[in-house]
Order: C-alpha cells, then sequence, then structure tokens
C-alpha cells in the first residue's frame, strides 16, 4: 500500500498549480459558477485552450491523438486541482464522448475528433434525458430514421444542460424500433447548429441554466454514429465505469471559508470555532472529505491498474455528492441568519457564495444518476444482489 | 497510491484467515466469554509460534520486525472473528507502550517473552471519571524509600485478571494547571500482593476489569519512560492504539456483510428473494460504502504509522469513522438479516456487541472529532 502521490506527480501538480494561479480570472469563476460548471463558455474556452496545449485536458489519451499518454492519477489530479481552484469544469467531450470514441469510434472519428477536443477547440453536450427517460435511459425514443448515407431525426431531449454552449451534441436515439428497448439505441454526433434544431431555455432553481432540445427533420451523415448500429445502450452503460468522477475539492474551498468563518466570528464572546457542536460538525465535514478523497484516488489507481471501478464509481458519486450537501447543510448552520444572503448584498459572507452552494448543490445527488440509481448499483454489482 | 496490500501481506492474510476460521468458530468465542480466563494456552501458544505476538518487535527482543500494516492486516482477521482472548491487550495496549517509552533492559527482559508467548501485558488507564483525558488520571504514585507506592482504582483495564505485567499510569506530581504533566508510566507485576482485580460483566462479555491499587510496591526501575513524561508516550500510544482497533473492527465490519449477503440472495419473501428489493439494497449499498470508506481510512493510517509520517491527524480521522461507521453497519446488517439475526445462535450478534465495545475503546467518535478539530486549529 502506498497512500502518497509519486515524486513526479507531486512535481506536475506544482506545475498545474501555478498555471492555475497564473491564468485564473474573477470572471473565470463566475462564469463557472453562473454556468453550473458547464465547460463552453467563452471565459472557461480561452483558459482550457491554453491548458489543453500542455496536454492537461486528456493527459491519459494516447499521443496520436493528443493525450501524454500518462496515468489516470495525473487526469484525477489535475481535476481534483481545478475542482479546488473553483473550476470543477465538467466536460462532455474530454471526459465522456473523448473516451467512449477512444475505445469504440471508428478511426476515421477518431481522427476527426480526438486532436481537437484534446486542444480544448470544442465541446460536445449530453444528449441522454428526454421527458420519459431519465433514470430509465432505455425508454427514450427520439426517432433516427435510417435513409442510407444518413439519419433523419425526429423528436425530444430535456434537461441537455450542455447545448447553449456546446458545438456539438452526443445524442442517445432510437434506431431500432421493435424489439427489446435497450437494443435499439445509436449514439451519434449531431452538429447543434443543424437546422431543424430547436434550443428553449429550462432555468434552474441555481439560477443557471439548462435545455428542451427539438428535433424536426434535422439530417445526420451516417459517418457520425459512433460505434456499431444498435449497440448505444451497451456503450453508455459501459461508460459509465469509467466517467464517473466527482473530485473531491469542489466544495473543499467552501468548506474552508466556512471553517474561516468559524473561527473569527465571535458569537457571546467567544468565537463560534470554540462552540462543541460546531467543533464536532466541522470536524465530521474534514473526515467525509478525506474519506471521498481516498474513495476518488481509488478510482484512478484501478483505471490505471485495468481494473474496473464499476460499483466504485458509483460509491464516490454518492459519498462525494452527499458530501457536498453536507457541507453545505453545516455552512448554512455556522452562519446563520447571514447564510440566506445572496450575492450582492452588502452584508453577504463569502459574497453569497453559501446561500448559491446551498440552493444549487441539491440536484448533486440526482444529475448524473440519482443517488438512488447509485445504490441500485452498488448492492447489484458490489453484493452481487439480485436484480428487483 | 496503491491501495493493494503487498505480496507478503497477501500470504499473512490468507495463512491467518484459514487458520482462525479453524481455530476461531462463533462456539469458541461464546465458550471464551463463559470462561473465567477468556482465553485458552493452546491456541494462545499456536499463535506465538507464528510469530503473531512478536510481529512489530525488532529481531534482537525475538520479533519480526513487521511493519505496523503487517499488524492491521493481521488485526484485521482477528476481528473477522471476534477472536476473544488478551491479544490485543498484550501486543497493543503493552508492548506498543513498551516500544514507545522503554528502555534497554525493559524491552530485553520483557518482549522476548512476550513473542514466545510466556508473558501478557496490559495497559491500566481509565478509571472512574471513565474517559482517556489527562485530567481523570487520579491514581497516586509516590516514592518512598527507592520504591514508588501506588494507590487508586483503574476500570475497563482489558485482560488484567491474566496480565503478567500491567503498565499502569499514574499521577507522580499533582497537577498546576496543565493536566497533562506529571504523569508517569510503571510496570507492575499482576503478582503484586496489593493488587485487587475484578472482572467487570461487560455488553460483549470481552475481560475488562476493575484494578485496585493498595499500596503497590514498585521498585523506581520500573519506571517506564521519563518521570512527569508519560503523556506525551500515551498520546501517541492513543493513536496507534486506536488504528489497531480501527483494523479490527473492519475485519468484523466485512464478516458482517459475509453474514447478511448470502443470506439475503437465498431467503425469499412474496416469492422472490429478500435482497432483490431495493429498500434492502439501498441499506446494503450503504452497508458496503461504510466499509470501504473504512477500511481506506484505516489503511491510510497504518500505513503512515509504517512510513514514519506524521499520522495524528489521520489516526483520529480514522477512529472517529470507523466508530461510527461500523456501530452502523453492524446495525443496518441487523435490519436486513431480520429476526433470524437477532438470534443467540446466530453469529451476527457478537459483531453488533464487538462494534459497541471497539467504539468506546481509546475515545469514541465525538472524543476523536475533539481531536481533529483542535488539528484543524479550531
Amino acid at each position: 500500500m502506498d497512500f502518497g502521490f509519486k515524486k513526479e506527480e507531486i512535481f506536475l501538480i506544482k506545475e498545474v498549480r501555478a498555471f492555475i494561479r497564473e491564468e485564473v480570472t474573477p470572471e473565470l469563476v463566475e462564469e463557472t459558477r453562473e454556468l453550473g460548471a458547464i465547460f463552453g463558455g467563452a471565459e472557461a474556452r480561452k483558459f482550457i485552450k491554453k491548458l489543453a496545449t500542455k496536454g492537461w485536458l486528456t493527459p491519459a489519451w494516447p499521443k496520436e491523438y493528443g493525450g501524454l499518454a500518462a496515468s489516470e492519477m495525473i487526469t484525477y489530479m489535475i481535476r481534483d486541482e481545478m475542482a479546488y481552484a473553483e473550476l470543477p469544469l465538467y466536460f462532455v467531450a474530454a471526459y465522456n464522448a473523448g473516451p467512449m470514441i477512444l475505445r469504440d469510434g471508428s478511426e476515421e472519428m477518431k481522427k476527426e475528433f480526438l486532436p481537437p477536443i484534446a486542444r480544448g477547440e470544442v465541446e460536445f453536450a449530453l444528449g441522454y434525458t428526454e421527458p420519459q427517460a431519465g433514470s430509465d435511459l432505455a425508454a427514450l425514443n427520439i426517432r433516427a430514421e435510417d435513409r442510407g448515407d444518413h439519419f433523419v431525426l425526429n423528436g425530444q431531449k430535456t434537461f441537455n444542460t450542455h447545448t447553449h454552449v456546446a458545438d456539438y451534441h452526443w445524442l442517445a436515439a432510437r434506431t431500432c424500433f421493435d424489439g427489446p428497448k435497450h437494443k435499439g439505441i445509436s449514439i451519434m454526433i449531431v452538429d447543434l447548429k443543424s437546422p431543424g434544431i430547436t434550443i428553449r431555455p429550462l432555468i434552474t432553481m441555481a439560477g443557471w441554466r439548462s435545455n428542451e432540445v427539438y428535433y424536426d427533420e434535422v439530417i445526420v451523415p451516417k459517418k457520425n454514429m459512433m460505434g456499431e448500429k444498435n449497440r448505444g445502450f451497451y456503450y453508455l452503460m459501459g461508460a459509465l465505469d469509467f466517467e464517473r468522477m466527482f473530485p473531491p475539492s469542489a466544495y473543499k474551498k467552501l468548506f474552508e471559508e466556512i471553517v474561516d468563518y468559524a473561527k473569527k466570528t465571535i458569537v457571546n464572546g467567544q468565537s463560534l470555532s470554540k462552540d462543541p457542536l460546531i467543533r464536532q460538525r466541522l470536524a465530521q465535514m474534514a473526515i467525509e472529505l478525506e474519506a471521498s478523497r481516498l474513495l476518488y484516488y481509488q478510482l484512478a489507481y484501478m483505471l490505471d491498474k485495468e481494473m474496473i471501478p464499476n460499483y466504485q464509481s458509483s460509491m464516490e458519486k454518492v459519498f462525494a455528492t452527499e458530501t457536498a450537501q453536507h457541507i453545505c447543510n453545516t455552512g448554512m448552520e455556522v452562519l446563520g441568519l447571514y447564510g440566506q444572503l445572496k450575492k450582492g448584498d452588502k452584508w453577504a459572507p463569502f459574497a453569497g457564495k453559501m446561500e448559491f452552494f446551498y440552493r444549487s448543490s441539491v440536484v448533486e445527488t440526482i444529475y448524473a444518476g440519482t443517488s438512488e440509481i447509485q445504490r441500485n448499483i452498488i448492492a447489484e454489482r458490489g453484493l452481487g444482489l439480485p436484480r428487483g | 497510491m496503491n491501495f493493494g496490500l503487498n505480496e507478503e501481506q497477501r500470504i499473512l492474510r490468507d495463512s491467518a484467515h484459514g487458520f482462525l476460521a479453524k481455530e476461531c468458530p462463533g462456539t469458541f468465542v461464546r465458550e471464551m466469554v463463559e470462561d473465567e480466563k477468556g482465553y485458552t494456552s493452546g491456541l494462545w501458544q499456536k499463535m506465538a509460534e507464528l510469530g503473531w505476538m512478536g510481529i512489530l518487535f525488532p529481531e534482537q527482543y525475538g520479533g519480526y520486525e513487521g511493519s505496523f500494516l503487517d499488524l492491521a492486516v493481521l488485526l484485521y482477521e482477528m476481528g473477522y472473528v471476534c477472536l476473544p482472548g488478551p491479544y490485543f491487550s498484550t501486543v497493543v495496549h503493552g508492548a506498543i507502550t513498551l516500544l514507545e517509552a522503554g528502555s534497554d533492559t525493559q524491552k530485553s527482559e520483557i518482549l522476548p517473552k512476550v513473542a514466545s508467548g510466556e508473558e501478557i501485558l496490559t495497559l491500566a488507564w481509565t478509571e472512574t471519571g471513565g474517559s482517556y483525558a489527562a485530567q481523570e488520571i487520579s491514581l497516586k504514585a509516590e516514592l518512598q524509600n527507592d520504591r514508588y507506592v501506588l494507590t487508586g482504582t483503574k476500570l475497563f483495564v482489558p485482560d488484567a485478571h491474566v496480565a503478567g505485567k500491567i503498565i499502569c499510569v499514574a499521577r507522580t506530581r499533582e497537577p498546576e494547571g496543565d493536566y497533562e504533566e506529571g504523569v508517569s508510566l510503571f510496570i507492575v507485576d499482576g503478582e503484586n500482593p496489593g493488587l485487587t482485580v475484578h472482572v467487570h460483566s461487560t455488553l460483549a462479555g470481552d475481560k475488562q476489569c476493575e484494578v485496585e491499587f493498595d499500596q503497590v510496591e514498585v521498585p523506581a526501575e520500573n519506571l517506564l519512560g521519563e518521570l512527569h513524561m508519560g503523556w506525551p508516550v500515551l498520546k501517541k500510544v492513543l493513536q496507534k492504539a486506536s488504528v489497531a482497533k480501527c483494523a479490527q473492527m473492519i475485519g468484523g465490519g466485512q464478516r458482517a456483510i459475509d453474514l447478511a449477503v448470502p443470506y439475503l440472495k437465498e431467503r425469499e419473501q412474496f416469492g422472490r428473494p429478500v435482497g432483490s428489493f431495493q429498500a434492502v439494497k439501498h441499506h446494503c449499498a450503504n452497508i458496503l460504502t461504510l466499509l470501504e470508506t473504512s477500511k481506506f481510512m484505516t489503511f491510510q493510517a497504518a500505513w503512515r504509522i509504517s512510513e514514519g509520517l506524521s499520522f495524528e491527524k489521520e489516526a483520529s480521522m480514522c477512529k472517529a469513522w470507523v466508530s461510527d461507521s461500523y456501530r452502523q453497519l453492524v446495525a443496518l446488517a441487523h435490519q436486513v438479516m431480520g429476526g433470524i439475526g437477532f438470534m443467540e445462535e446466530h453469529d451476527l450478534q457478537l459483531y453488533f456487541k464487538q462494534a459497541k465495545t471497539s467504539e468506546l475503546a481509546f475515545g469514541d467518535a465525538r472524543f476523536h472529532r475533539e481531536l481533529v478539530a483542535q488539528q484543524m486549529g479550531l
């Protein structure tokens, strides 16, 4: 066992840290928060293009497609470092679509899409969820009719958060209309500027935007289909093992600010951090963050050993996101009445960040597979319990 | 990072697992609860022959120079079978304290006997205050004619009824503000006529004792470590012992899962396996999450100790997390097992009891969270 990082990993992360310190602007942090940490805004594109020139966006990819052929550990460390710098950016192209193309895409598709993804020039939007297909993804029914060298698409997606800032839709569509639901789905890359696509905003309680996307006779060339026709659901399920990573440090800076607030705030003549109950709560959060960190890096360790972290990635997702909510609840408790003050109010502690995270963290345990779905996976794959 | 055991540790784990499965079935655990001594010399000698007593000691003291991580691997397997007897009190309470503070003479005299299975040790720390805090230490040791005379009462002393040597935490100077000063450690012979030992009746049936020290005379050379400077030693012992205890606890946690899960796959209600119901699955997912996080926290802390890195914060984080998690996970295992797990003849109840006893040993979650808070500068 070894719970430390290697010398070269520590060295690299110092370099990353210095780069971030140099390049991150308040505008970038602000944009990241306003967009709900999705990648695609103007500030983030500028920043990520620079970061990508060092190979740090997709370090684990083969060199021929723009990676560094580095370890997953490096990838995980960089993403956690970014999260700590309040840039917990979520990349669909680099972390969902890209790795799937690497595993299952044609050589032609790899050559066309991977290098620009690795350079941070293009972003995809996940196109999975539909009104009747949330946790039950196989129930999706946006229709893609095969017309020889192209598909014609009709139907609707919802909660597709990236679509208004991304370049391409990473779309799961139905290509077979009879037989088992999960055997008739294909994955395709759709240019979001294609005629017939309408994107309508859905504003969330966090203030950021998600979208409904309507497809009306949209033409998609067949070469944009990823892998084999009707195998899409299997690709998606396989990808879940590899691409659920929730950097534990996304809430670490907020936590540090809460701790700092507790130390500096005097109530009844003594600092809040001297209150035994508050001490217990804050210590508990530090402990949960540590457990979360270990679950996170275990995933990288497994991937580097070519083990498949199937239930482990679900466990990490549940734990990291529930810890995030615990931190928010603890923070609100520590801040008391002040916790409700929004950005812009002159009395708001840490510029209203607490109020914002309390509100936005609600979705953590819902998106990318709810905690309930994750717990099913943990029980079924981790303990071999029978499917219901 | 590397989350896996090395080859030697895997061999140690597998051989310990096989040995203990044979030597320590649930019936043996129950017998030892009733047994006056709480262990058998037969098994004790076999364990000594396997080198388990001296796993941590330098070779010069008859040991195997293993790492703390090796000890953790062994304790994990002992926790898995709920091994009764004075292994923990001898090797962790006693020997670790000796290794931390003992002179070469003291170590040469005692440790080889421990390694060979001839000597049982323990540490008499807590008193009527029922806590590991320095302000609770009031048992007095006074110097009279080159001999220390110890008077007072210790409670919750593990295996004192069979210990050949009891390391006693005593106050040698009245505190002037700082309770951590003026605490000293003494090696007391278990046969000393001034000692009265009474075994508590406890939840898990392990042998924790009330030890009364009535004018117990101890030669001056039995002072362990420096006079008045015992507390810094104890702080280290507390943290190391906490991590060692956690290693035992995660072994027990694994066993709780191994007892519950096969049953949930077989047992049918409403025409389907109980384990296929989502409410049951979610409890199980929580059980596995509590266990795996506990394992990582424990092995990380054990690794830090092995590597000679600072470990205070990680050890307290570990004991706080594992104390809560082990209790919760066994309770959840009971919930999903239903009535059968509540039966005395089912082994799960052993782990329910072990979980609480272990949680209380060396400070519970609240105690260690406070230490974490201090480490955080709160």
